[in-house]
């Protein structure tokens, strides 16, 4: 007797390749892909991104200055042909408001991340990001799509084309949000824009199914599914035996697929099976949506072959209009998650050798001002929006360690040494996973389209 | 700072040059090769000549358009496919024109009479249909990036929109010639005595996306919107991809910076200016609803003409009156003192108006601590609105009145915001509102007892100022009436009529006239129609200097241009002014080399899953050369000729011999011709995303046919709308706006439906040039488990087994396979699904779980399901073949 539930287990789909049959013609159509991709350093990115803009200024950028003009006038020439989304009249500068730890090669960070401190011997600490928007959206727009409006593939999707898949049973591209709120930029930042559409990133979700529809239907048992497959299968083999249309046999490769998706995602986000030690770790409690969760689900997912594990953690939109979103009780509220869970997945990484090849970045979509913004006459401390200078952190996958690049002014406005625009990232992003982000380009609209628009300069800066 | 990047030097490294043109600019700037005079201008730009067809008489052609076609297959080595079975080409050729299957009865009457004579009736009825319009408002609605909602980070909602995408319905559903068409979406407004319809027309160029983020500037959005305005009508009626003009001359098209910017002057005009109430805005009401106004405003001048006063009910009613003021008067109710407590704060308006707090639950205690306060006395003087503050929050009143007899009495409230009124501990009035206090703005009437009666008032307030207004009377008569009542003998003058209108107004014998003009005022009111955002010209003192934006910065604006159209395409009629309407009339005039090409070349590829240019939006010398030059212009030209009419256009194709060939083919033939450039085979692709869903309910039976009207809600997962500031939720039909047709899902810029995303419809943030068609797991496991597909594989599980007239169960798989793919099964699929039926009902037998789940509980009807969701997951039901 036929067993279709074990022969669909077992079936090989077009064995490594991971691209649908019309794929190939169809980049070959529209695409200028490196035949030859450059020597990579990673294999896999987890990026996580900390929606809203974290002040990274009270994080990684200590300001003497700062704390010495606390509440004093900030200079005339910040003011100068600038505009600010909050800020109105002339502000006063505010220092920080939390202590500072020296962590690993003598690096100062926040008191708040006492754990991370202990990273940053295999971090790469940037302290000179630039931006060229100072709102949400379109900063998020600029840093996962290369412009400022919707529309491009993201990082992702462009990684997703260009590298493809390591695991046939999972998609290249996957999404996972924490916080309890879309980015700012919706969707859009997980999109794939004019690429094919299979590039676009898939949100795992926390909530009912981790992809959408892939829980079978009430009714439907797994061997059900099973046996509904293989007549469906061989029906379509009916069709395809009469009509020779080659994207019939790309779609029964489809459903087989997808029926071990049906499988393999389920396993891939069992946060339960992970033992007791990991999750003390992390500080992650299977079934919430956390970004402690987020990080132990990425290093499953970047170990089961995974390429762009995209986190958003949301709340780090640190104003100052109320206690939900200011530097005294909102900030030390994400710290204590970030610390622990952004360190747990550095250590994890580490000890399972995975560091080597995957490329961690955390970071938010610009700075924050070094003035308090005080919103309406606001009591709570916070900060505005602020494009000319912000930190992130880089580890793994062939990026430097124990490093601090570049440097910002003495009260943390401009950047003083070594600037790195968020196209600089994206251009040095490609090269660690061995493409040329000049090479990699899409015709669409008449003109070839990259990540990293017209702009971006790989920064050896960056690289160990 | 960054270093300065050089930002023209930097634009991209060439890529290989199209193959068959030199392009322009290249040209140009290079001397080594010949003067560009010389050369015969780039193919899209030559002015369009009807060619003649190719003489032929092998008896395959059914149309001119066949004997193109049949000279290209010829050049390469190929001969016509065999016609497509009749029942086939049905299929076909309604999905095609309808985007909705044919039934089994369609295909049986044509399969009787497969002629000519009887596929074009077939024809002319499919393109007649509601359908027809709906089908091809979705292939416009793409091209219009048609949003029910603004885009960007808030994505508000744009719950009117529909009006205009009722206006694309309409204009599909009347053949209006494309022109026309044209003129009404670009300049509408601008037209002679322009109707509503026309200016609704304009909410095309209204798609674009709004900001209303917190510190945005608006002038930026604005001006975004604009460059999509220019870029949009560009690519879709010119085929020219122009975005990147706007930062720097165009690397390989003729288009110099400048002459960007002069497009943009065109749409530089008009008032709405990224507002966040995307204003201006038209009222538009339907023309349903313009004729059902009229039905009412008669209905409504019949009912006032039953509302007269007669002298003897009126006599009797003035005596009741004079009772009730007399009992009023006689009672002489006096008011002892206001006391109050609060504000008590609570989270929100809502539950602070709905919570019980100590005074409702324990009645009033002027001596004690009630919610951990006192009541404290006020000596408020009635007949005056009294403030105080407090967001979230509540304050009780309370007084007695003491009357000296039994009698009627109205009280009288005005109340800032919600309002709850105890009579005597009776709630006599509970009204959750938002508003300010002003007098007399709720009325109660209530009975006096002889001795003391207690009132109780409960105002909470949402936010801002706080506070209530209080009156008592007799009766509702005011001042004028009350006087002439006191007066004896009949009423006369001024306060007759005083009272004649509280008669009027109050009246009991009269209760059914005033509810029935009350209803009809209601509904009248409902007939006003959306108010659609739309363009507006500003008034000429107010209009705009339009400047070059130095390398597409709008804070650098560089040298003061004026509306016109590039140098290399033919001018707009001289003497013309350089306004939206011109350059409308301009876009579909005879001159115009693009416009009929491109949308032919459109047409075209909605029924060939392809162009005969590929790149449906690029003209240009970056796109593709057209497979078939003769057989493009020739389409183009029928479609000028015809008077711009679509229906026509489309009607020549399907009926050709080229549009009815057989889609099999062997593998040879597709190596020979992978992507069928040369037509040797008729063509099959993967249904849109619309479609897909469309059919499955349509052969279930399950779709409802109604046209236009709001957008609906079908079912989508849960989640899907988590939205950043808005508290919009998605409220699942559970009507039959369930089983809409696509069109009308409401589309959200954000969030679109997952499942149109999965088969590849787009957000919808920019035009939508050409949609992709991908082929992927997530589409199986939507077939599979979405319920949008498993409803209608119930439904249809539950017709085979009610249809009369079926011996047995190869009988109806058989009806279940023609159900929905229109053919008979072979034996060998019969055989296939019986097998997998009798193992699901050996398996359901037992497992009455999934049996309830898939049927009710009934598991012959569940193998059934199983079985008709297979047939709705196959290749071939996804596929137009």
């Amino acid at each position: 007797m036929r067993d279709p539930f074990h022969a669909l287990c077992r079936r090989r789909f077009l064995a490594g390749s991971g691209l649908s049959l019309g794929a190939i013609t169809l980049r070959q159509l529209h695409g200028d892909l490196p035949t030859r991709p450059l020597a990579p350093r990673a294999k896999n990115v987890i990026y996580l991104h900390m929606e809203g803009a974290p002040p990274t200024l009270d994080m990684f950028d200590r300001k003497p200055q700062l704390d010495r003009f606390d509440k004093k006038p900030c200079p005339d020439e910040f003011l100068q042909r600038e505009r600010f989304a909050f800020i109105k009249g002339h502000p006063l500068l505010l220092g920080h408001q939390h202590g500072w730890i020296r962590g690993q090669n003598g690096i100062e960070v926040c008191e708040l991340f006492p754990h991370l401190a202990q990273q940053l011997g295999d971090c790469t600490l940037v302290r000179s990001m630039v931006t060229d928007q100072f709102n949400h959206a379109p900063a998020e727009h600029l840093l996962f799509s290369g412009a400022p409006r919707p529309g491009r593939p993201s990082m992702g999707a462009w990684l997703s084309y260009g590298l493809g898949s390591e695991n046939q049973n999972l998609p290249a591209f996957v999404v996972l949000l924490s916080g309890g709120s879309l980015p700012s930029a919706g969707k859009a930042l997980w999109s794939a824009g004019f690429l094919p559409s299979r590039h676009q990133g898939v949100e795992f979700r926390t909530v009912g199914d981790p992809v959408a529809y892939l829980e079978d239907a009430p009714g439907f048992d797994r061997r059900r599914r099973a046996r509904f497959v293989a007549a469906l299968n061989d029906l379509n083999h009916e069709h395809e035996a009469n009509h020779g249309d080659p994207e019939t046999t790309a779609r029964i490769a489809q459903n087989e697929l997808a029926f071990r998706m049906q499988a393999s995602v389920p396993a891939a986000v069992d946060l339960a099976s992970e033992p007791a030690e990991v999750h003390t770790l992390y500080g992650s409690t299977p079934g919430q949506a956390s970004l402690a969760n987020n990080c132990l689900l990425a290093r499953r997912l970047v170990e089961r072959g995974v390429r762009f594990v995209q986190l958003f953690d949301s709340g780090w939109d640190m104003h100052g209009t109320g206690p939900g979103d200011d530097l005294m009780t909102q900030f030390p509220k994400k710290a204590r998650q970030l610390d622990r869970a952004l360190s747990a997945l550095l250590v994890d990484l580490r000890r399972r050798g995975m560091l080597e090849d995957t490329l961690v970045v955390w970071g938010g979509e610009f700075g924050r001002t070094p003035m308090n913004e005080a919103r309406n006459g606001s009591t709570f401390l916070g900060r505005d929006h602020h494009p000319h200078c912000f930190s992130m952190l880089l580890a793994g996958g062939g990026t430097k360690r124990g490093a601090v690049v570049g440097a910002t002014d003495e009260l943390g406005y401009r950047v003083t040494d070594t600037p790195i625009h968020v196209h600089d990232l994206q251009a040095t992003l490609l090269y660690l996973l061995g493409l040329d982000h000049e090479r990699l380009t899409w015709k669409f609209q008449g003109r070839a389209f990259r990540l990293t628009d017209v702009h971006g300069v790989v920064r050896r800066e960056l690289m160990a | 700072m960054p270093p300065p990047r050089p930002i023209v030097a930097a634009v991209l490294r060439p890529y290989p040059i199209a193959r068959c043109v030199v392009p322009f600019a290249l040209a140009a700037a290079s001397p080594a090769q010949a003067p560009a005079a010389a050369r015969a201008p780039h193919w899209s730009y030559q002015r369009l000549e009807r060619p003649t067809p190719p003489a032929r008489d092998d008896g395959w052609d059914r149309s001119p358009l066949d004997a193109f076609v049949r000279r290209t297959q010829q050049q390469h080595g190929l001969t016509p496919a065999p016609a497509v079975a009749p029942a086939a080409w049905l299929r076909r050729v309604t999905l095609d024109l309808t985007g909705l299957p044919p039934t089994p009865a369609e295909v049986e009457a044509y399969v009787a009479d497969p002629s000519a004579a009887a596929a074009a009736r077939v024809v002319d009825r499919l393109l007649a249909s509601d359908a027809a319009a709906e089908r091809w408002a979705m292939w416009w609605l793409d091209l219009a990036r048609y949003a029910d909602s603004q885009g960007y980070e808030k994505d508000l909602l744009r719950p009117t929109m529909w009006r205009y995408r009722d206006w694309v319905i309409d204009a599909f559903r009347r053949d209006l010639p494309f022109d026309q068409f044209t003129i009404e979406q670009l300049a509408g407004d601008l037209l002679p005595q322009a109707t509503v319809d026309q200016r609704v027309a304009t909410a095309f160029h209204r798609q674009t996306m709004g900001n209303t983020e917190g510190g945005t500037d608006d002038e930026e959005f604005r001006v975004a919107a604009v460059i999509d305005r220019v870029d949009t009508t560009m690519s879709v009626w010119m085929g020219t991809t122009i975005g990147c003009v706007q930062c720097h001359e165009h690397k390989y098209d003729p288009f110099p910076h400048r002459e960007f910017y002069e497009l943009f002057a065109f749409f530089d005009q008009t008032a709405d200016a990224d507002r966040d109430d995307d204003a201006p805005l038209l009222r538009a009401p339907t023309l349903r609803q313009q004729a059902m106004a009229k039905v009412l405003e008669l209905e409504l001048t019949r009912l006032r003409q039953q509302l007269v006063v007669e002298a003897e009910p009126f006599a009797a009613w003035c005596a009741q009156q004079r009772r009730a003021q007399a009992d009023f008067a006689a009672a002489a109710p006096r008011l002892g003192p206001w006391h109050a407590l609060g504000p008590i704060v609570v989270g929100d308006f809502h539950t602070a108006h709905t919570a019980a707090f100590a005074p409702e639950r324990e009645g009033v205690r002027l001596d004690n601590e009630q919610e951990g306060q006192r009541w404290q006395r006020r000596d408020d003087q009635d007949g005056v609105v009294h403030e105080w503050r407090g967001d979230n929050s509540v304050v009780y009143l309370h007084r007695t009145l003491h009357a000296a007899s039994a009698a009627q009495a109205l009280l009288s409230f005005g109340s800032d915001d919600a309002i709850k009124v105890w009579w005597n501990g009776e709630l006599v009035l509970d009204h959750e509102v938002g508003r300010a206090a002003l007098p007399d703005q709720e009325r109660v009437p209530v009975s006096l007892r002889e001795g003391d009666n207690t009132l109780l008032l409960k105002i909470t307030n949402g936010n801002g100022p706080s506070g209530y207004w209080f009156g008592l009377r007799a009766t509702a008569l005011a001042g004028g009436a009350v006087a002439a009542l006191a007066v004896e003998g009949a009423p006369a003058g001024t306060g007759l009529l005083a009272l004649q209108q509280q008669y009027l107004a109050t009246a009991p014998a009269l209760a059914a006239v005033r509810e029935a003009i009350a209803a009809a005022e209601r509904e009248l009111d409902a007939q006003v129609g959306p108010e659609v955002p739309v363009l507006q010209e500003l008034p000429a003192d107010r209009r705009r200097v339009t400047h070059v934006h130095r390398r597409g910065n709008f804070r650098d604006p560089g040298e003061v241009v004026t509306a016109d159209v590039p140098k290399v395409w033919p001018p707009l009629p001289a003497g013309a002014p350089h306004d939206r309407l011109t350059f409308a009339r301009w876009l579909v005039s005879r001159d115009n080399p693009l416009t009929a090409r491109v949308i032919g070349n459109r047409l075209w590829s909605e029924l060939f899953g392809a162009g005969i240019v590929t790149t449906l939006e690029d003209f240009g010398t970056q796109g593709e050369p057209p497979s078939d030059p003769a057989l493009l212009d020739w389409l183009a030209a029928e479609l000028v000729d015809s008077g711009w009419s679509l229906r026509h256009l489309l009607r020549t194709i399907v009926l050709s011999a080229t549009y009815g060939q057989s889609s099999a083919a062997s593998a040879a033939a597709r190596e020979h011709d992978p992507d069928n450039r040369w037509l040797g085979r008729g063509p099959s692709f993967r249904l849109g995303a619309e479609m897909v869903r469309d059919q499955a309910l349509a052969v279930a039976g399950l779709l409802t046919r109604t046209v236009g009207g709001p957008s609906v809600m079908p079912p989508q997962p849960d989640g899907v709308w988590m939205q950043i500031y808005s508290g919009e939720r998605w409220q699942t039909a559970t009507g039959p706006d369930r089983w809409r047709r696509s069109l009308y899902t409401f589309w959200r810029r954000t969030s679109p439906h997952p499942a149109m995303l999965v088969f590849d419809a787009q957000s919808r943030e920019a035009c939508v040039l050409r949609r992709q068609r991908t082929n992927t797991p997530l589409q199986s496991l939507v077939l599979w488990n979405d319920p949008q597909f498993l409803e209608p594989a119930a439904e249809l599980a539950r017709r085979v087994l009610a249809e009369p007239g079926l011996a047995d169960d190869a009988a109806r798989v058989a009806w279940l396979w023609r159900q929905c793919l229109l053919r008979q099964p072979t034996a060998r699929e019969t055989a296939r699904l019986l097998e997998l039926l009798a193992s699901e009902r050996g398996q359901l037998a037992s497992d009455t779980k999934a049996a309830a789940a898939l049927a009710g509980g009934d598991p012959g009807r569940a193998a059934w399901t199983v079985l008709a969701s297979v047939v709705l997951s196959l290749d071939e039901f996804v596929t137009r073949t």
